[in-house]
């Protein structure tokens, strides 16, 4: 067989970590948010681990754990413990990280995502499980790296905060499923309020192991690639990985078992430097075995909103939105919330559904805010699409009106305010523009009575000078009406 | 009869009525220690100003008319295990040789806010590995009885210092028997307290599953004064379930009468050197004309391997728990210019002994993915076994009464020259801490007619019977007589 002839089929599985949303650390009253803040400030002696210092389960760190792993169809598992995974590092205040490792509080879940041939695919969830970060490294090198720097100096704001890490099966074959498998997972994390899952803010970190099955049978080893923090690295890495196992394997050679790091900056994965530690585990003798009871499991799970792809399918099914409006008005739960909270006051949805794709996202954009925060809220606008549907509002007149609502006005108030008037014209107001309209064109009326108006084009002409002396208040069938009435007398 | 005679009852009624003051009575407890440290070397840090100006504040919210607490004024010695904030705590190790925890563990701010005054930190075998106090990288310390012999270990200092009359309590730490020996070695009582009831919060930790905290006094009274103080659960402790279970220790009552004390069979075949053998007569004699039924029960599983699976499970707890000294953030460290790993291995070489070396290279190999199954995950197994025929002993027994030890307290440097002896003289005292009893040591009079070593012997009870260990304990002392301070070599 020749070389030409071989195909590679990429065999991989992610490993994400996710950073939990509580108000405090895993093992201690520390706050978890430390943005911005002074290195070492958010420390005490648990989290430093001080000697003669004990660990304390978080509480609400277990409930987001259950959260997350609901969000992604896992079983809740309990009794579960805590294990001590013993390496050396100096961010690593213990000597040991604190982890569920293979007794984790969720496990047996999935995900839905399409393949690269477009055909629905499920890539399954081995298990999600608690444990704490470590401290985080700066190194005086210009690169950034341990190697080579002088001095390096240790943050232990990160150390504890609360993470869980979710293991997928090796059922993903290509980096863009990687990059819709992570999308989807983010997206459900987020919606289930157990992570902010802020990239930029270090929320959501991965690790990818990669091997390749080859045609002629022979197996490339897995390689795990580490260390990165952005979609984008994740694809890039997993693009290169590929090409760099296929050629290894189509030269003959055989791919080593290692672990290798991204380089985001130069687009490469390098063989680590640092030899892995040995990592050992015993049972954590300081956490008795934790005990999620069934009634807790039902309590967490009855706070688990619609997952984003139901309500995809939802909107498509009973509300009649297409696919692409539905995907964006679901893409975060506080956007969908508000789409539904607008549909609930009685607005059409396609319409409510093109306002908030176009307008509100357009302002959340802007104004780098959630939808709670748009001053519009969904009532108002519920109300201003209802207007329009009713005839009672044109949509020029609608858009200054909502205008005038984005600056905090109620309904009512933003359309005095913009000068508009809702419910139309009543029969003698409009009367009364159209014999001016049609006072001062007589000659366009000439044209018409003639019999020179086939296309209807005059007509129109006369309706438009009506709309625009009305501001758009009036209704545009009652306008022509008024006109071909006037005509006739 | 000086100020540092007293015991604890004594000094707390004394110095609240205003007999004497709280400094009247540290600075006695504080020249009876000067007088006896260099013989028995039984302090790593003596706190001469913390203690005076705590005695100091007791005395003026006396004349302000508060009450400073049922400890008030009574000077107390914590091993050098347990945090103190502000205070030197070594653990008995060159690695925290000058370290001052930023926090005070839970028992000293318990025993302080009961009105208790700090003498200072005692030695101990460094973090707690040992059985005779000298692998202290403070040196060792001697028996007040007898200044050639060990206090046992790892709680020796402590031991000694309420044995010489330092002061009436100290605090000490038990992971296989480092109360319970001690007391037994010095002639007092020792209570190893049921696992959680007394918060680990603050002690440096040895084998985390094992070790709990319980004082030294010189008598049940004071030992159930100062447990009921020590009791509690602590929020910042997971594994501490006392609820409470503390009120055990209000009232003491020497009901013997019905109880039911058990000889375990299975010991029967292992010697005791006659002084032992002889304590058990008279003990059980004791409990039998207060009341008491003699009864045997059986732990096989105890017996055979108790010892090896404790020391793979304490082994492989310590070598976690000690690998944050690394230099990286406090205690003894290097300016290493050779890189991270150097700079470990200097560190951890230089800042631990020989017996802690040992132990870390143990748990490390016992909980080797490769090895871990077949010693770690085993050991573990076997002690829910050795938990499991205990539980079933107490179907037919109140207590059991045994030895602390098959010998009484050896030379110094002899017990080290024979490490095997050393294991299997743990037998009475691991098997309770791999179950999570409570093991009083109590004392039984001197061997050889008052001149001699004295000797002790032990009750273990099921689960949170502490309280009831001391009330037989309360009927014993009254027929066996109280312990005496030792002449300390003066």
């Amino acid at each position: 067989m020749s070389d030409k002839e071989l195909t590679f089929t990429p065999v991989i599985g992610i490993e994400i970590h996710i950073q939990l949303k509580t108000k405090s650390k895993i093992f201690c009253t520390c706050s978890a948010d430390y943005t911005n803040d002074e290195p070492n400030s958010h420390i005490c002696p648990v989290c430093m681990g001080l000697p003669g210092s004990l660990p304390v389960l978080n509480r609400a760190v277990v409930q987001q754990g259950m959260l997350a792993g609901l969000a992604l169809n896992c079983s809740i598992v309990s009794p579960t413990l805590f294990f001590r995974k013993s390496y050396y590092y100096p961010d690593l205040p213990k000597g040991f990280q604190t982890t569920q490792s293979d007794l984790p509080i969720a496990a047996s879940g999935w995900l839905m995502i399409s393949d690269d041939a477009g055909s629905p695919k499920k890539v399954r969830i081995n298990r999600l499980h608690l444990e704490e970060d470590v401290g985080k490294l700066h190194h005086s090198a210009s690169d950034g790296r341990l190697e080579g720097a002088e001095t390096s100096w240790v943050d232990y704001n990160r150390s504890g905060l609360p993470l869980a890490e979710i293991v997928s099966e090796p059922d993903i074959s290509s980096a863009r499923e990687a990059v819709e498998y992570v999308t989807a997972l983010r997206r459900r994390v987020r919606y289930a309020g157990a992570s902010d899952v802020d990239l930029e803010k270090g929320m959501m970190r991965f690790d990818a192991n990669v091997s390749m099955k080859c045609s002629d049978g022979r197996w490339g080893r897995k390689v795990e690639v580490k260390n990165m923090n952005s979609f984008r690295a994740l694809e890039r890495a997993i693009e290169f990985e590929i090409k760099r196992q296929i050629k290894v394997m189509r030269e003959g050679g055989e791919v080593l078992q290692e672990t290798r790091h991204w380089n985001d900056a130069k687009e490469v994965t390098r063989a680590s430097r640092v030899k892995e530690f040995y990592r050992k585990f015993i049972v954590e003798p300081d956490l008795p075995p934790m005990v999620v009871t069934p009634e807790w499991i039902e309590r967490v799970k009855a706070t688990l909103p619609e997952m984003p792809d139901q309500k995809m399918a939802r909107y498509v099914k009973e509300l009649g939105l297409t696919e692409v409006d539905a995907s964006v008005l679901t893409d975060s739960r506080d956007v969908a919330e508000y789409f539904e909270a607008c549909i609930a006051c009685g607005a059409n949805p396609v319409r409510a559904g093109n306002w908030i794709r176009t307008e509100i996202l357009r302002f959340m954009g802007e104004r780098q805010v959630g939808a709670g925060d748009v001053p519009v809220k969904p009532e108002a606008l519920a109300e201003l699409v209802r207007s329009v549907d009713d005839g009672n509002l044109s949509t020029t007149a609608a858009k200054t009106v909502f205008e005038a609502m984005l600056e905090g006005l109620p309904f009512a108030e933003a359309v005095k305010k913009s000068g508009a008037v809702t419910g139309g014209l009543d029969a003698d107001a409009l009367a009364k523009v159209v014999s001016e309209i049609l006072a001062g064109n007589a000659d366009v009326i000439e044209e018409i009575k003639s019999g020179k108006d086939t296309k209807g084009k005059k007509m129109k002409f006369l309706q438009g000078l009506v709309m625009r002396e009305t501001k758009g208040q009036a209704r545009p069938d009652e306008v022509s009406a008024a006109i071909e009435a006037s005509l006739k007398s | 009869m000086r100020l540092h005679e007293l015991n604890v009852r004594e000094i707390a009624a004394g110095v609240r009525a205003r007999k004497f003051s709280a400094v009247e009575v540290f600075d006695d407890c504080l020249d009876r220690s000067v007088a006896c440290e260099g013989k028995v070397a039984a302090l790593i840090t003596t706190t001469v100003d913390v203690g005076r100006s705590q005695a100091r504040r007791i005395d003026e919210r006396l004349s302000k008319g508060e009450d400073p607490g049922p400890l008030a004024g009574v000077p107390v010695v914590l091993k050098d295990n347990m945090c103190t904030r502000g205070v030197r705590t070594t653990a008995g190790s060159r690695i925290l040789g000058d370290w001052a925890p930023p926090y005070d563990a839970t028992v000293w701010r318990l025993l302080q806010e009961a009105g208790a005054v700090l003498l200072g930190k005692a030695n101990m075998d460094e973090f707690a590995m040992g059985n005779t106090t000298s692998t202290s990288a403070f040196g060792p310390t001697a028996n007040p009885w007898d200044l050639t012999r060990v206090p046992g270990g790892s709680s020796g200092g402590s031991a000694a210092v309420v044995s010489a009359g330092y002061v009436p309590f100290s605090l000490g730490s038990d992971t296989g028997g480092s109360i319970r020996q001690p007391a037994s070695y010095c002639g007092i009582c020792g209570l190893k307290p049921t696992y959680g009831m007394v918060s680990r919060y603050g002690l440096i930790a040895y084998g985390s599953s094992l070790d709990q905290i319980g004082p030294f006094t010189r008598n049940v009274e004071d030992m159930a004064l100062v447990m009921g103080i020590l009791a509690r659960q602590d929020p910042r402790d997971s594994t501490s379930t006392c609820g409470t279970r503390g009120e055990c220790f209000s009232k003491l009552s020497d009901g013997m009468k019905g109880k039911r004390v058990a000889l375990v069979r299975d010991f029967k075949e292992f010697t005791l050197d006659q002084g032992i053998a002889e304590a058990m007569k008279k003990t059980i004699a004791a409990l039998e004309s207060a009341g008491a039924e003699m009864v045997e029960v059986s732990l096989p599983t105890v017996g055979r391997y108790a010892v090896a699976c404790y020391y793979a499970i304490a082994a492989s707890e310590a070598h976690t728990n000690l690998a944050r000294f690394d230099g990286v953030r406090y205690g003894y460290t290097v300016d290493s210019s050779t890189g991270l790993k150097d700079m470990f291995q200097e560190v951890r070489s230089f800042g631990f002994g020989g017996e802690v070396k040992s132990r870390i290279i143990a748990g490390t190999c016992l909980t080797e993915p490769v090895r871990s199954e077949q010693y770690y995950v085993a050991a573990t197994r076997v002690r829910t076994l050795i938990a499991r025929e205990f539980s079933e002993a107490f179907q037919n027994a109140d207590c059991i009464l045994q030895p602390v030890t098959p010998s009484l307290a050896p030379k110094i440097g002899e017990a080290d020259e024979d490490a095997m002896k050393g294991y299997e003289s743990d037998l009475y005292t691991l098997p309770v801490n791999m179950a999570g009893l409570p093991g009083y040591s109590f004392f039984t009079g001197h061997y050889d007619a008052g001149l001699g070593l004295p000797v002790g012997l032990q009750l273990v009870g099921p689960r949170w019977s502490d309280g009831e260990l001391l009330n037989m304990g309360f009927a014993l002392e009254k027929a066996l007589g109280a312990p005496v301070i030792a002449k300390a070599g003066l």
